[in-house]
């Protein structure tokens, strides 16, 4: 019964320091920002100051031209990254897994390494290898015979420009998460398919892509919670432009809330892009559970 | 320890069929790996390439049309003059002060919590467990305007607690902890216990000697994330002084708007990766595992 009561209390005590503080930093924020979207004011005006406005924030970003064009540049950027790194990934970790030639080991580290560098550092020196006069992909362009390309100045270029930054930054990161999904899968399957005549190309359809479902579908709820959130590459390389070509939720809502002191609109803002990303997982959840 | 890593897993097949492919086949095989081998490589380190180049560059080097791919005269000035023109020794000691201490919260409190998530049993674990994860699942910036708040009217901004305090726990660190525990037979907990040690000793004198690969893992990730942080700082701090390298790497850019200065700011992003480089480096492996771990084991 003594040592029971320990227990309780080693129970407790172990858990309310990281609980508590999850509590303090990441719950009630939440509930926080939830709560002053319905408010007005300014960002440092105290809570019981700022008078209640209801649901006119999320009237008012939703009529703002800026926030639907925020909406869509993220959605798009999140899109277009889901379909170039998932096929990428799922090539390059099969590769990887499977090719018996040296220097496996360092490619995948190559891969790996920009993951774990700060994305400001990787903004910046992606600035200048875009850099449309003296970087240096425009020469490596003009060898190919291709003219050069305004990249992040070009109101067309720009989203292109920093998905690319984005595939070569976080390749790596998911290819690791294929490779974790394919040491799962029993080596028998592939010698029962061998045995019965199944060509490399067809175990890889038949065996590899419907066995790594579970990692596929992980992969692709982490990527777009990721995506959905892209901040720092704009902040440093672009700040929304040219002519919003850039800006995305993230971008707007922190101009909003520290540039601009509209602390009702950019919770609003904050909470349709976490109402978002939430039923995005779900969804893809969902779907990868019926398949 | 069980652990699923790639390292230790089962040979995969190799890339064949059925029928073996001819001699010559499997040789050119062999060659069509090797090429798409060096060519991601050479993609991969192509940045890293320019940024060095680029910090040992002249700086009539710079601006050349067409760029110099090979540094003719390189020079290490930058390498100083990137710490003469930002207080970036400062932002130096700012980052390693924050990510220590941020890292060392993160270990404690996802230790204590993953323990109890894995070994002890109380009503509502479960429904805690997954809000725990759920919080995995939030943006950073969801929770931004009320941080700040928070920090204001505690007088905090721009101070070392008002950058480190928020990061003292993360759900990820919990989680990876959780998992890994979970793998520790009951039996060498039941046997300390019988001995008579209270749950802290079980915990501080079985669990955690046998956490080494899981601690290095967490400390990996937390240290990687804290410096690599862009967000928060931007929020909290204003001041240079309190800057992180991140934020400095940030402010060079802007100050130096000429071609003629790029060598300081690529100097400056060299020196302000090469902590994350380094001990992904060294500890690569136990990394890859907790990736391994989290990823697919949720």
């Amino acid at each position: 019964m003594k040592a029971r009561i320990a227990s309780r209390a080693a129970t407790a005590g172990f858990l309310t320091p990281g609980m508590a503080l999850l509590a303090v930093f990441v719950v009630v924020p939440i509930l926080l920002t939830a709560w002053i979207s319905l408010h007005s004011g300014s960002l440092i005006m105290s809570y019981s100051e700022m008078p209640w406005v209801g649901l006119h924030n999320y009237a008012v970003i939703f009529q703002q031209p800026t926030f639907r064009t925020t909406l869509l540049n993220t959605f798009f950027y999140s899109l277009a990254n889901l379909i170039i790194i998932v096929p990428l990934a799922v090539l390059l970790g099969i590769f990887l897994f499977q090719s018996t030639i040296r220097g496996r080991g360092v490619l995948r580290t190559l891969l790996f390494i920009p993951y774990m560098i700060p994305n400001v550092a990787i903004a910046i020196v992606w600035g200048y290898l875009y850099a449309p006069q003296y970087g240096p992909l425009n020469q490596i362009l003009g060898w190919l015979h291709i003219p050069p390309q305004d990249w992040l100045a070009s109101v067309h270029q720009a989203m292109f420009s920093l998905i690319i930054l984005n595939v070569w930054q976080t390749l790596g990161y998911y290819v690791v998460l294929v490779v974790a999904g394919l040491t799962e899968i029993p080596r028998d399957y592939y010698e029962a398919a061998a045995i019965d005549g199944a060509s490399w190309f067809q175990q890889q359809v038949h065996l590899t892509i419907p066995l790594l479902r579970r990692s596929l579908a992980f992969i692709t709820v982490i990527l777009t919670i990721n995506t959905l959130q892209i901040f720092d590459p704009v902040y440093v390389l672009t700040q929304g432009g040219p002519i919003d070509a850039t800006n995305v939720v993230a971008f707007n809502m922190y101009q909003n809330a520290f540039n601009f002191g509209h602390a009702g609109l950019a919770s609003a803002m904050a909470m349709v892009l976490l109402a978002v990303v939430l039923l995005l997982s779900l969804a893809q959840l969902r779907l990868f559970k019926s398949i | 320890m069980h652990l699923s890593t790639s390292s230790k897993a089962v040979r995969a097949p190799q890339m064949r069929g059925k029928q073996r492919p001819s001699k010559a086949g499997r040789y050119l095989g062999q060659a069509a790996q090797y090429l798409a081998l060096v060519v991601l490589a050479c993609i991969m380190l192509f940045p890293f390439y320019w940024m060095v180049a680029s910090s040992v560059k002249q700086p009539n080097e710079l601006g050349a049309i067409p760029p110099i791919w090979w540094p003719a005269n390189p020079t290490t000035a930058p390498y100083k003059t990137v710490f003469e023109v930002i207080p970036f020794a400062r932002s130096l000691l700012n980052s390693v002060i924050v990510t220590v201490v941020s890292t060392a919260g993160i270990l404690v409190t996802s230790i204590m919590a993953g323990y109890v998530f894995a070994k002890h049993n109380f009503p509502g674990k479960n429904i805690l467990f997954v809000a725990v994860l759920a919080t995995m699942m939030i943006p950073q910036f969801v929770m931004l305007i009320p941080l700040y708040r928070m920090m204001n009217s505690l007088g905090l901004v721009n101070t070392y607690p008002g950058l480190i305090l928020p990061n003292l726990a993360t759900g990820f660190g919990i989680f990876l902890m959780r998992q890994f525990i979970a793998g520790i037979p009951d039996e060498l907990l039941e046997a300390a216990r019988i001995d008579g040690a209270s749950e802290w000793v079980v915990l501080r004198r079985v669990v955690v000697p046998l956490l080494r690969p899981a601690s290095l893992a967490l400390i990996l990730f937390a240290f990687v994330f804290q410096w690599n942080n862009f967000l928060w700082p931007l929020t909290v701090v204003y001041s240079q002084d309190m800057s992180t390298v991140v934020l400095s790497l940030n402010s060079l850019r802007t100050y130096t708007s000429s071609v003629a200065f790029t060598n300081i700011v690529m100097a400056g992003a060299v020196i302000g990766i090469l902590p994350s480089v380094i001990l992904m480096l060294w500890i690569q492996k136990y990394f890859i595992e907790g990736i391994s771990m989290t990823g697919i084991k949720a």
